[in-house]
């Protein structure tokens, strides 16, 4: 069951960076044709700015899916598996801690946003675009509980519970 | 006495594993929750969205896919047989093609952990069937990636740009001259040691090879000149000339070479996707904990500690590259700029440093400390490629560190190795 949600999770967010990711490639290159055409887009600084941020909170919970932020893992790995557990225990209530508030602080910034829209798109609510600050944190704290949960549990052996070598 | 407490606290959580960006976001909250309260808690979330929201940093997402585009396409293993043919006759040979591509990956992708990560997975198990030993293979492919953040285009430099309002055209050309220089005096080390241990010559020249690898690699080499001409020439923007360099990349490997289909490019663009988020959100805590520093008016009293010490231009860029070195050790590039560098402007204006000619200086100084232990990705990289012991990797890279040693005091104290082509062109 686990790894199948996993994997569920693991592609939606492989989508939606994949998605961002060639929305700003767009983006910018639609803007550099119009401002050699001499007619700039005046929403193209403000969009390709925008869709950076929601690269940056979504494709941060594929990485930390994967446990690909840069960290140093290597003191960790030497101390004995008591003391792993209880440090490894403390990083990921640190971990989670930070983007439940970040989640939290998000929040209160999307209540106070309502009737707030974009400058050059005045029909695009502000909401949306910060939406992307408690949605990504959330996004983060499943990816890093999803992944404490595949690093504690020790991996299904075939045929009966026969080690694999 | 707040910014021990800071270092600290980072230290500690660093060490538990918790990853840099997350560490600095914590103890940025920290500071922030004890010294203005729990009311000040949701700006938060406004200083992490518009960290990452600056407009100049759009050129590293894309940058970065311009590189992932080129090596899905296999564009490295073109690059490799062109430097193979050029410098591999000479004794050492692989460790000599191993720069060379390197120098002409960096001016693609702009990024030292897409350049080890590319071609440390071709070349160290190369060097390793030809008898290198594996930790001076993993130590010259992750060196000489590190001329990637010094020749243009480079994302340090996009971040030191902003964060200090230079110009990025004129950083990027400032980078040129110790770029090659870095390349050539990296290739002298390889070959004292390649003597040294009599390490194999790969192949004899030849004309003819040169010739035939440089045809099919052509396309490629075209890359940069399209990339650094748009943007040089003033042309396009950096941005404009990161979305041209992704537009080439998919003309060039998938039209050209044939090399792209779409899976590739998707797998390409979730990998550019991800990089990006890992840098982007080091940059967006950074960015908080910088906003408290500020606040605190730490960069004001750092520069009056320091001018009370000395108000000499040459001790003080002693000091700040002793101060960059230490950051380097613990801080990725990226979150040591923008926490660092608007701490050390008001001194670097006060006391006459071109803000261009520091940005090499710090540039170089991070370039190192993506070479020294603990805080050092591209030495990761290299060694989990390798599968090679990060120690014995250090010791074998000392004489490549060395080299940037070298290079950084030339950049310091030589102020034209880095400026005579800014002010050629620009001033």
């Amino acid at each position: 069951m686990l790894p199948r949600i996993r994997r569920a999770f693991e592609r939606s967010l492989e989508t939606i960076t994949l998605a961002l990711m060639a929305s700003l490639v767009l983006v910018v290159v639609v803007g550099v044709v119009f401002r050699k055409a001499g007619t700039s887009l005046v929403w193209y600084d403000e969009v390709a700015s925008i869709l950076l941020a929601w690269l940056t909170y979504y494709g941060a919970a594929l990485a930390a899916l994967k446990r690909s932020h840069i960290g140093f893992p290597k003191l960790i790995e030497t101390v004995s598996p008591k003391l792993r557990r209880v440090l490894t225990l403390l990083r990921d209530v640190g971990v989670i801690g930070f983007f439940a508030l970040t989640a939290w602080a998000g929040w209160r910034v999307l209540l106070v946003l309502e009737g707030s829209y974009l400058v050059s798109l005045p029909w695009a609510p502000s909401r949306l675009t910060q939406s992307v600050i408690p949605l990504g944190a959330a996004l983060f704290i499943a990816a890093e509980l999803l992944k404490a949960v595949e690093i504690s549990t020790p991996p299904a052996s075939p045929r009966g519970g026969v080690e694999r070598p | 006495m707040i910014l021990l407490l800071i270092f600290l606290g980072l230290l500690a959580l660093v060490l538990i594993d918790v990853p840099i960006a997350v560490a600095l976001g914590i103890v940025a909250v920290a500071a922030l929750g004890i010294t203005s309260g729990v009311e000040a808690l949701p700006n938060v979330a406004l200083v992490l969205f518009d960290g990452a929201t600056k407009f100049p940093l759009i050129a590293i997402p894309l940058f970065i896919l311009a590189g992932a585009i080129m090596n899905a396409s296999g564009i490295s293993g073109r690059l490799i047989a062109f430097a193979s043919a050029l410098f591999g006759f000479v004794r050492g040979g692989l460790a000599m093609v191993t720069i060379g591509t390197s120098l002409f990956f960096a001016e693609i992708s702009g990024s030292a952990v897409a350049d080890v990560a590319a071609l440390g997975s071709i070349l160290i198990p190369a060097m390793r069937r030809k008898g290198y030993p594996t930790a001076f293979a993993a130590a010259v492919t992750s060196s000489a990636s590190t001329l990637a953040v010094i020749i243009p285009p480079s994302i340090p430099m996009i971040l030191y740009a902003v964060m200090s309002g230079s110009s990025v055209i004129e950083l990027f050309v400032a980078g040129i001259i110790p770029g090659v220089l870095g390349g050539l005096l990296m290739m002298v080390v390889a070959y004292v040691v390649s003597v040294r241990h009599n390490f194999p010559v790969e192949e004899v020249f030849e004309l003819r090879r040169v010739g035939t690898t440089f045809k099919e690699a052509g396309w490629a080499l075209l890359l940069p000149v399209i990339i650094l001409g748009g943007i040089f020439g003033g042309w396009v923007t950096a941005t404009e000339g990161a979305g041209l360099a992704v537009v080439a990349a998919i003309v060039i490997g998938g039209l050209i070479y044939r090399g792209l289909d779409g899976g590739r490019l998707r797998a390409a663009m979730t990998e550019a996707g991800a990089q990006t988020a890992i840098v982007m959100l080091l940059v967006a805590t950074s960015a908080l904990l910088g906003d408290y520093l500020t606040v605190a008016q730490v960069p004001q009293q750092v520069a009056q500690g320091i001018i009370g010490l000395t108000d000499d231009r040459l001790l003080i860029l002693a000091l700040l590259n002793v101060f960059f070195l230490v950051i380097g050790l613990f801080l990725h590039s990226a979150a040591a700029i923008i926490l660092v560098v608007p701490i050390v402007m008001p001194l670097v204006h006060a006391v006459g440093i071109d803000p261009v000619h520091f940005g090499l200086v710090v540039t170089l100084n991070l370039g190192i400390g993506q070479q020294t232990p603990p805080v050092a990705s591209v030495l990761v990289t290299a060694c989990s490629i390798a599968k090679a012991d990060i120690w014995e990797v250090s010791k074998a890279n000392l004489p490549f560190i060395a080299v940037l040693l070298a290079m950084l005091l030339m950049v310091t104290y030589i102020p034209a190795i880095p400026m005579s082509l800014v002010n050629l062109f620009y001033r």
